[in-house]
């Protein structure tokens, strides 16, 4: 962990030790606790490094780089046995140096070490990561190549070798203070083909990957960085993104491009969501599809923009005045940010229908490392996109036409012979309006029709763990991670427990959720929020024979897996 | 080349003497001139009595939400620059429920046409007083009058930068036909407010009293249009209403300053993907 003041460095210092980890050949899962302010307030960051691939947060840490006290009156209490602390600041003079209960504490100068050295107190965090790759012996020249990609093309050879320097200077002064007991080496290993990134990223590159073209935003934490990264990037394939007033204009603006034949999304989180709703239900009217990526945030309200929670979930699958067809996906890896981005795109497509992509802030802004992702097994399914040929032989053409799974051909503006009517009213088969209550009911079932037949086409709930167990975990979206962990702490303990993993929320997936519920004697349902959404769903749609016990954080935070696992263990014991 | 009753779809059903039914057919009439087909047009609508128009008018429509009007026109415009992309709201739609879109197309300069049918009343929804409406107009949802100063659409525009700000009257087509044609032709966002009474609702502001009430800015031949000072100073003065070409500017179009490829829309982009390029973006990544 890293902990200091926003402003000192601590993401800069993390991000850069994140993925010095990753070049090792280390799985990296990073944790990122920021106030949404630029300056002052509190922040961490955690790094995790393992062999095994990892998804979320440890329970505790083994080697803490405090930029200040206050960070260690905050995190202390997490450090893990033979943990090292190294602090800036005398405030802990009492506890350091020395050995308690078998935790190191340091005191580190390293504003002082910068001042001195360098007349900046800038280069503290090169000093701080040149102490925590003596500590976890990292290799020098992966760390010097890092280096020069982060400062050679924006500030010059110069400021490379000063950087260098400090790593150099860090790295002594940490061998001079710290015993060879208190090293945590990481032997580095071979970096396979694995990319670090983040959840908004990972979208934005599925965005690209499944052929967006057109996306329309306004800025929102913790959703801006799929924007960001396709703006850089659309311009080299005849994309084009837009920075609209509101989020209101944004998934309105996305809805027009998409009507006129281009694959169209936005992105956007808490209030933004709320914002959407009104087009969100004409996109359901109209028939138009249309990717919104949602990366939850604490609410309600202004709430929390940095933080993770998963109280967004009823706002997508009940939000909107109406009735209408919606499919709500949960990535529950970095991985499945990628895939369910392009299967969100397809989906919307061929059934002409709005898609949510919902994600959490853990996922959307923290870096994990991935295998990389496979571009040749993209596929792109515009569903029944019309050819201007087709268009030609047909006698008259019906945008709506009533059809046995409920999908209309899909002709766009500029095609001949395709003339037709988008209509926020109810319409009729051409489009226009029409308030005929038998046009009305036949719509209905029209629209609704095709939730049904997209049923064929959605990711089904995944079952991990001890299949024969009568304990049942169920979980969507980032606590993917923590639950997993939770399942192997809870076999040590002699408790098996298998785990369902949601990946489609709506339409709901009645038929695989009811067969797991059957199979339990015990079901804990695992949420990032205060009132158990997922729960209420799930016993909103399925039978169940028996109470369901919700394990639930509100804290801003995500879980870490021993939340889960104590609590399970407490409920069965 | 089309004729106007290739753009009539149907006879509009609005209440005799309604100013629809000018703008409408002007609307027709720009069409043929400016040589569109009704496959290459769409107009895009708001909602309420002007709502309607999409039903009667032969083009690909979009009656949009209340007051999303423009954010749907760009999305349209923007993916398909060889669309014509008209846009039709009312004062309701366009200066209250929709204002902040309509401010930031201003700005952004999209080619787009405008129009906003002015009545100073929502009409479609039986009367009720609106952002144009006068101070202390009566009304059902001001039956003591309003306290409230009417904004003034004009003015607006032009403050937050439009490049086509003109205003026609929907008792006169043929010289509102000559606007949206030159509005249509303008490189950029063209915003043409209409003067149009409803013969229902509004007993004040009646088809008379805008004859009475209104004046063409060519009637003065020295009145540059290309001059913002002379038009701020002409939308400010205090009397009559003036109508026609009120300002135009030559400033670049928001298509001209962002579409990467401006031959090739991004509705006609092939999907699928180029791996090696794609690649090349993940190593980044590693």
């Amino acid at each position: 962990m890293i902990a200091g003041k926003a402003g000192d460095g601590v993401l800069f210092t993390g991000n850069v030790l994140a993925k010095i980890l990753k070049r090792q050949g280390w799985w990296v899962s990073t944790y990122r606790d920021f106030p949404s302010n630029i300056r002052g307030e509190p922040t961490n960051y955690s790094i995790r490094a393992s062999l095994e691939k990892v998804y979320g947060r440890a329970d505790d840490v083994d080697v803490f780089m405090a930029f200040d006290c206050g960070a260690v009156i905050e995190h202390a209490d997490k450090m893990a046995k033979e943990g090292i602390l190294l602090c800036d600041g005398i405030g802990i003079a009492h506890m350091a140096p020395s050995r308690i209960d078998s935790r190191t504490y340091n005191i580190f100068p390293l504003r002082k070490l910068a001042r001195e050295n360098f007349k900046s107190e800038i280069y503290k965090n090169m000093i701080a990561l040149g102490a925590l790759s003596h500590i976890l012996h990292l290799n020098f020249r992966v760390i010097e190549g890092i280096i020069s990609e982060v400062f050679l093309e924006r500030k010059g050879k110069k400021i490379v070798e000063e950087n260098i320097r400090a790593l150099r200077l860090g790295c002594q002064k940490s061998k001079e203070m710290v015993g060879t007991e208190d090293l945590h080496p990481l032997m580095e290993r071979k970096d396979k083909d694995r990319l670090l990134l983040s959840g908004d990223e990972a979208i934005a590159m599925g965005a690209l990957a499944a052929g967006c073209r057109y996306f329309a935003a306004y800025p929102i934490c913790p959703a801006t960085e799929i924007w960001q990264w396709l703006a850089v990037h659309f311009p080299n394939f005849n994309g084009l993104v837009v920075q609209t007033e509101d989020e209101l204009a944004a998934l309105n603006m996305a809805l027009g491009a998409s009507y006129a034949g281009a694959r169209a999304m936005t992105s956007t989180s808490g209030p933004g969501g709320s914002l959407m709703m009104e087009a969100f239900s004409l996109a359901g009217m109209a028939e138009i599809p249309v990717v919104i990526a949602h990366i939850q945030r604490v609410g309600p309200s202004t709430g929390m923009p940095t933080k993770t929670e998963q109280s967004d979930l009823d706002q997508w699958i009940y939000g909107a005045h109406g009735e209408f067809p919606r499919i709500v996906l949960s990535p529950g890896t970095i991985e499945e940010c990628f895939d369910f981005t392009i299967k969100a795109f397809n989906l919307a497509e061929v059934y002409q229908c709005p898609v949510v992509l919902l994600t959490e802030q853990d996922y959307g802004q923290n870096l994990r490392t991935v295998r990389k992702f496979d571009m040749t097994k993209v596929k792109i399914d515009r569903g029944k996109m019309i050819s201007q040929e087709q268009l030609e032989g047909i006698r008259d053409y019906k945008r709506y036409r009533f059809t046995p799974d409920g999908v209309s051909s899909r002709a766009l503006p500029g095609m001949k012979n395709g003339l037709h009517m988008v209509e926020s009213n109810e319409h009729d088969e051409y489009g226009y309006r029409d308030e005929d209550s038998g046009n009305r009911i036949r719509m209905m079932q029209k629209r609704m029709k095709k939730l049904e037949s997209a049923g064929k086409d959605l990711v089904l709930p995944k079952v991990w763990g001890d299949k024969e167990s009568r304990i049942g975990i169920i979980g969507f979206g980032s606590t993917f991670g923590p639950i997993q962990e939770a399942v192997l702490q809870l076999k040590e303990k002699g408790i098996r427990a298998k785990y369902m993993q949601m990946k489609t929320i709506w339409p709901f997936p009645r038929k695989k959720v009811g067969e797991f519920l059957g199979s339990c004697e015990e079901v804990f349902i695992v949420e990032n929020n205060f009132s158990g959404q997922l729960s209420r769903l799930i016993r909103s749609q399925v039978q169940v024979p028996f109470r369901i016990k919700n394990i639930l954080n509100y804290s801003s935070q995500a879980f870490r897996p021993q939340e889960i696992s104590a609590q399970i263990q407490k409920a069965v014991q | 080349m089309k004729k106007e009753k290739d753009f009539h779809l149907s006879d509009p059903t609005w209440c005799r003497g309604c100013g629809l039914f000018g703008i409408f057919a002007a609307l027709k009439k720009a069409a043929v001139t400016l040589a569109l087909d009704p496959e290459e047009l769409v107009v895009v609508t708001g909602i309420g009595c002007h709502g309607r128009l999409n039903n009667h008018f032969e083009a690909y429509g979009f009656h949009a939400l209340h007051g999303r009007n423009l954010p749907v026109a760009s999305g349209v415009k923007l993916s398909n620059p060889a669309l014509s992309v008209v846009g039709i709201s009312g004062d309701g739609d366009a200066y209250s429920i929709g204002l902040g879109h309509f401010i930031h197309a201003l700005r952004r300069n999209i080619n787009i046409t405008y129009l906003v049918v002015d009545n100073r009343l929502y009409a479609l929804t039986q009367g009720q007083t609106s952002p144009t409406s006068p101070m202390g107009y009566v009304s059902v949802s001001a039956p003591y009058g309003t306290k409230e100063f009417p904004l003034d659409g004009a003015r607006l525009a032009l403050a937050s930068g439009g490049t086509f700000i003109a205003r026609g009257f929907s008792g006169n087509p043929k010289q509102l036909a000559s606007i949206i044609e030159k509005g249509m032709t303008h490189k950029g966002f063209s915003f043409i407010e209409v003067l149009s009474p409803c013969v229902t609702h509004n007993k004040v502001i009646t088809t008379q009293w805008f004859r009475e009430n209104i004046v063409p800015v060519d009637e003065d031949p020295r009145y540059d249009p290309k001059n913002r000072t002379e038009a701020w100073k002409k939308l400010s003065s205090e009397g009559k209403i003036p109508v026609g070409l009120i300002y135009i500017e030559d400033k670049p179009s928001y298509e001209d300053l962002v579409l990467p490829d401006k031959e090739h829309p991004v509705v006609f982009n092939d999907l699928h993907l180029d791996i090696e390029k794609i690649e090349k973006i993940m190593e980044k990544f590693q």
